[in-house]
């Protein structure tokens, strides 16, 4: 067989999924990239490696996410892309027509729009991360409920309370508050479940045109509390699309068979690189004022690239074609 | 010895350095500018700032510290208007005396520069400044008629389309080569935002060169004439803005909008802008309704460059797909 891979590598998770020539997913890994994100990728290659049926051919890798282009140097990337036109691709090439796509990950949550098969218009949250993955995560953590269980549990509610949803820390406290009055736990999760679409429709759908079909996607879409309170706030039924959790990685999938048809052959290393030595480190330039932090990535010993720095005075001694940062 | 005037690189830099340059210099100072804006500046800005004014203001205190030792004056002119019945923001009204509370700050030359009523205020000014250097009106009247054409100059070469680095090496008579010509076959993309936001390269994290690497050519309201730029304000908004700035960035935006050949429009906001929040809201909504791509981008203080990449990446790409139709993946 052959197929072409794509690796997704966000701040909470790394995906990586096979795409078989005719743009079907074969295989699918969602790992927890637990802040690192290089091991991750390698255990994610090999547990891959480890399930292909011998002789699969890799013709071709995309990479995509906040740590793409740290994974794009790992594997060899032939697209380095971001996210968002990663979701959109993925997202127009499984559910043909999609006029919106509401993407909630770990840290970070974007609405993009589409008309006509071509995006029209996106945003993405600014530093604010309420209303994310990981904010859902902690207040699981901390009322004691697996985070799968979360939306099931919403689900249950009968009259959902109402929380302040503008800021993570002020949910919470509202959140104690309610549960110090005795309201019931699927009430509290179902309110918090519209007070964090309340946040995303106000911050990032402010102005746009909301038009079916609508798909929901990113980790939290497995939150089924969080999909109803969309359907409630909208007014219309939300998809949720088969492989929902690694849409950033099938967009990435897509674009790599794109850019490797257009020049004809691939870079990728091989799954060998899940068992090669990669080292980060990192320095502190002194060179002028801006104290640059810059980051070193060598493989073996020997120096693949350098980022972070302002001037290029960095990245250019490692000598690559292509331009990180 | 001549005495040194400090003058920093930050907010209105940008528009009058030239000309003050200039003016100082004919009087017999000699003028003395703040290093490029940097994190070390910008930490010592914002350990001396209030806390309730904007980034570009912050940084603007690290720049005026930079001065302190380096200068015997600091040319930080009261800046209430420039323009008949239109304002500059507050915060620059008030920056001399959040300035001056500081210690070590060497004294301040801090005219009351307010053209609401009437430009005739401007020679008065001139006048006040010219007379601290010295005691020939004609002198400082000579001092003041170079520096006007020496801006007028400035504002030519920026309407040519120059960066304000490059139009102030011409004028400055500093230039090494010539300014490359642009790549034909790129976007043209409309950067709208104050010039102390989209000119100063640190605090912006390169964003004009980012966006030139990713195939944009890049056009300025600083581009427009400022006719053409009240023209279009005035067509499109209900009544007129307070701000001359943010005036500007409108009427530009409005009328970069217009044209077929500007393939969308990035609007660059500073955290704790006031008028900012206010002007992209306007820009943005127009946008939409005349469906031009837009984007906007607030700087603060955070270093990390991935936000800002990725946003602008999938701008360029969102240009590249709305062009090429659905097949362009």
């Amino acid at each position: 067989m052959k197929g072409f891979l794509g690796i997704d590598v966000g701040s909470v998770s790394t995906n990586i999924v096979l795409m078989d020539e005719g743009g079907m997913v074969v295989d699918d890994i969602y790992l927890r990239t637990q802040g690192q994100p290089i091991t991750t990728v390698q255990a994610g290659l090999k547990e891959l490696a480890d399930r292909l049926p011998a002789g699969t051919i890799i013709r071709g890798v995309g990479t995509t996410g906040s740590g793409r282009h740290l994974a794009g140097l790992i594997v060899g990337a032939d697209a380095v892309k971001n996210e968002i036109t990663a979701h959109a691709v993925a997202a127009s090439s499984l559910v043909p027509g999609v006029q919106t796509i509401l993407e909630i990950g770990g840290q970070d949550s974007k609405i993009i729009i589409l008309r006509n098969g071509v995006v029209n218009d996106f945003a993405m949250n600014t530093v604010c991360a309420a209303g994310t993955g990981s904010f859902l995560d902690q207040q699981a953590a901390r009322l004691n409920i697996p985070i799968e269980k979360f939306g099931e549990n919403a689900l249950l509610a009968r009259t959902p309370v109402r929380i302040a949803g503008r800021c993570a820390v002020f949910a919470e406290s509202d959140m104690i508050h309610k549960q110090q009055m005795g309201c019931s736990l699927p009430d509290i999760l179902a309110g918090l479940c519209e007070a964090l679409v309340r946040n995303y429709l106000n911050n990032l759908g402010k102005g746009k045109e909301i038009l079916a079909p609508v798909v929901f996607q990113g980790g939290v879409a497995a939150n089924v509390g969080m999909t109803r309170a969309f359907e409630n706030a909208l007014g219309l039924s939300i998809q949720v699309p088969p492989y929902f959790n690694v849409m950033g990685a099938v967009g990435a999938a897509i674009l790599a068979r794109e850019a490797v048809s257009r020049k004809g052959s691939s870079l990728f290393k091989g799954f060998g690189v899940a068992d090669t030595s990669f080292r980060a480190g990192s320095f502190e330039c002194s060179g002028c004022a801006n104290l640059c932090e810059v980051v070193e990535i060598s493989e073996n010993n020997t120096i693949l690239a350098r980022w972070g720095d302002r001037c290029g005075k960095w990245n250019s001694t490692a000598g690559r074609e292509e331009k990180i940062s | 010895m001549p005495l040194k005037v400090g003058i920093p690189r930050a907010l209105l830099y940008y528009y009058y350095y030239p000309m003050w340059r200039v003016f100082f210099q004919e009087l017999g100072a000699e003028v003395v500018l703040s290093q490029p804006s940097n994190k070390g500046l910008l930490a010592t800005g914002l350990k001396h700032a209030v806390d309730e004014v904007c980034l570009p203001v912050k940084l603007a205190y690290g720049h005026v510290l930079d001065l302190a030792g380096k200068s015997d004056l600091i040319f930080l002119p009261r800046l209430v208007s420039i323009g008949r019945r239109e304002y500059i923001c507050p915060k620059f009204l008030g920056f001399p005396d959040m300035i001056r509370r500081i210690k070590g700050v060497p004294k301040l030359i801090d005219p009351n520069i307010n053209l609401y009523k009437s430009r005739m205020e401007l020679y008065r000014v001139v006048h006040e400044v010219g007379k601290l250097f010295s005691c020939s009106c004609y002198k400082i009247g000579m001092a003041y008629m170079r520096s006007v054409k020496v801006h007028n100059q400035y504002l030519k070469l920026l309407r040519l389309g120059l960066m304000p680095a490059e139009a102030m090496a011409i004028v400055e008579d500093r230039v090494e080569n010539l300014p490359v010509p642009e790549a034909v076959d790129s976007f043209k993309v409309a950067l709208i935002g104050h010039p102390y936001n989209i000119y100063d390269t640190y605090v912006n994290m390169n964003v004009i060169k980012r966006l030139k690497e990713m195939g944009a050519s890049i056009m300025t309201a600083e581009f427009l004439p400022e006719q053409v730029v009240n023209n279009s304000a005035a067509r499109c908004l209900p009544k007129k803005l307070f701000w001359t700035l943010g005036q500007r960035m409108a009427g530009a935006a409005f009328n970069y909008m217009e044209r077929s050949d500007v393939a969308g429009i990035v609007h660059i906001a500073a955290f704790g802008c006031g008028p900012d929040s206010m002007t992209g809201e306007l820009i943005e909504r127009s946008a939409r309704l005349n469906g031009v791509p837009f984007l906007n981008i607030t700087l603060d203080e955070h270093t990390g460059e991935a936000g800002l990449l990725t946003r602008l990446e999938a701008f360029m790409d969102m240009l590249r797909w709305r062009k090429a139709g659905p097949a362009w993946v």
